[in-house]
């Protein structure tokens, strides 16, 4: 498969609504995963379905877009750093999509993992950058201190913070996406798929 | 419905300034601390983003973005404070834990860098209304499908937000519990969030449909339904904010020599 055709991306309408309704989704796996108290962020569903919808380029756009407008909008800004970490989230899960990764359930853990890596790839250089390290979660945070009690780097420490984070959290964001996709209906997913041809009977 | 924005109109000189001038506002009050590398910088900028929130009558809207990030300061400070790496001169102890200078001293510049950045954006989002920064967004330049997408978080998150209580109600009123051991609520993550999703996506699909019947993918130039009045203070604050970050570099560099 070349690389043209995993980065293939339809900018129709249909493309174009699917990101605000995948930017909401986000919001509201968050909104959820407070509200059960959750140690989860689970804030990049909507990112995850946009990528494996409508591609790699759809998947990165649904990501920065979400954090710069969270970001300038709802004063939480400290998520606007992050919107790298969210654009390399879309783009990675776009191309596993694309390359087969979402169609049985064993693979879809696999392109969590690939998800997950990629936002701890990219998400530690900010944190040790802004936060001297920490990522804000509870339990990461807890290891950080008893990395850096046991004095490894910070960067090692960081990455471990980063890493028990993040990969359980796309692990179950992915899960979770995979089952949605699953039940959509066939003509909603149609619209976004983009070999598509139009029949003309005539 | 509520929006999840956090603008208000308190109709001050704040809201009546192009949102391209607080934009550079906080380009200057992340980038001169920063670059000029001293921690009274920070404090600098931080009490004139003070007296601006406060010239503005939102200094008290200001005080919960503030709060949310002091769990962030206060773990910063911890973990810094005792087990920084650079740690080697003792500073104080409480409860028998030893805090050090270094260590302290890092976490300061990162609190205060921290501060410094929700106080900065704060003003820009507590007086700049979404769909000003997307009106002048597209005026100078950006696709409207761009403009589109942000207009339509905001109207897609309430009605987002109405069918989660419904669906939450729903479940609840089916027995299912949401409060409880961790693996409880895990196991209720699922139930609430996928049937939201997927009436949001095939939502959708009638939005696109709606869109497209009203020339939504049209490319002729599209015209604006409220013309911006001129204001005079964004040439001037302009101005001192470049003149201000350009000062900082130079009295860096000569610093630096």
């Amino acid at each position: 498969m070349d690389i043209a055709k995993i980065l293939k991306t339809k900018l129709d309408t249909a493309t174009i609504v699917l990101i605000p309704a995948c930017i909401g989704i986000n919001y509201l796996g968050k909104l959820f995963a407070s509200i059960l108290k959750l140690p989860l962020w689970l804030d990049s569903i909507g990112t995850c379905i946009g990528a494996i919808l409508g591609g790699p380029i759809i998947g990165a756009i649904c990501g920065a877009a979400n954090n710069i407008i969270y970001g300038l909008t709802t004063g939480d800004n400290i998520t606007l750093i992050y919107a790298l970490t969210s654009l390399g989230i879309g783009f990675v899960v776009g191309v596993m999509a694309r390359l087969g990764f979402m169609k049985t359930f064993p693979k879809a853990l696999l392109c969590a993992v690939g998800g997950g890596l990629a936002a701890v790839i990219i998400s530690t250089p900010l944190n040790i950058m802004f936060w001297g390290g920490t990522t804000g979660n509870v339990w990461g945070d807890a290891l950080f201190a008893l990395t850096q009690a046991n004095g490894m780097g910070v960067a090692v420490g960081s990455f471990l913070d980063e890493l028990v984070v993040d990969v359980p959290d796309k692990l179950l964001t992915l899960i979770i996406v995979f089952f949605i996709i699953k039940g959509l209906p066939k003509k909603l997913t149609s619209l976004y798929d983009v070999n598509a041809e139009i029949e003309n009977l005539d | 419905m509520k929006s999840i924005s956090l603008f208000i109109d308190k109709g001050t000189w704040l809201n009546r300034l192009h949102p391209y001038t607080k934009l550079l506002y906080i380009l200057a009050a992340v980038a001169v601390p920063l670059i000029g590398g001293n921690l009274w910088l920070f404090v600098a900028m931080i009490v004139s983003s003070l007296l601006i929130l406060a010239s503005g009558k939102i200094i008290k809207n200001a005080l919960p973005l503030i709060a949310f990030s002091f769990t962030l300061i206060i773990v910063i400070f911890l973990i810094q404070g005792l087990f920084n790496h650079s740690n080697e001169t003792a500073f104080f102890s409480v409860f028998g834990l030893t805090f050090y200078k270094e260590g302290v001293m890092y976490a300061t510049g990162i609190g205060l860098n921290i501060l410094n950045m929700l106080l900065s954006f704060g003003i820009f989002v507590l007086t700049t209304s979404p769909q000003e920064l997307v009106d002048e967004l597209e005026k100078s330049g950006f696709s409207p499908k761009f403009g589109y997408i942000i207009n339509s978080v905001f109207q897609i998150l309430p009605q987002m937000m109405s069918t989660k209580d419904t669906i939450t109600d729903a479940q609840r009123s089916r027995g299912m519990e949401t409060e409880g051991k961790l693996i409880v609520r895990m196991k209720a993550f699922l139930p609430l969030i996928s049937p939201v999703v997927m009436s949001s996506l095939i939502n959708t699909r009638e939005r696109a449909i709606a869109l497209e019947v009203r020339g939504f993918g049209r490319k002729q130039k599209k015209t604006w339904l409220s013309d911006r009045e001129k204001n005079k203070g964004d040439r001037l604050i302009g101005i001192i904010l470049v003149a201000l970050i350009v000062l900082t570099i130079v009295w860096r560099v000569v610093l630096c020599r």
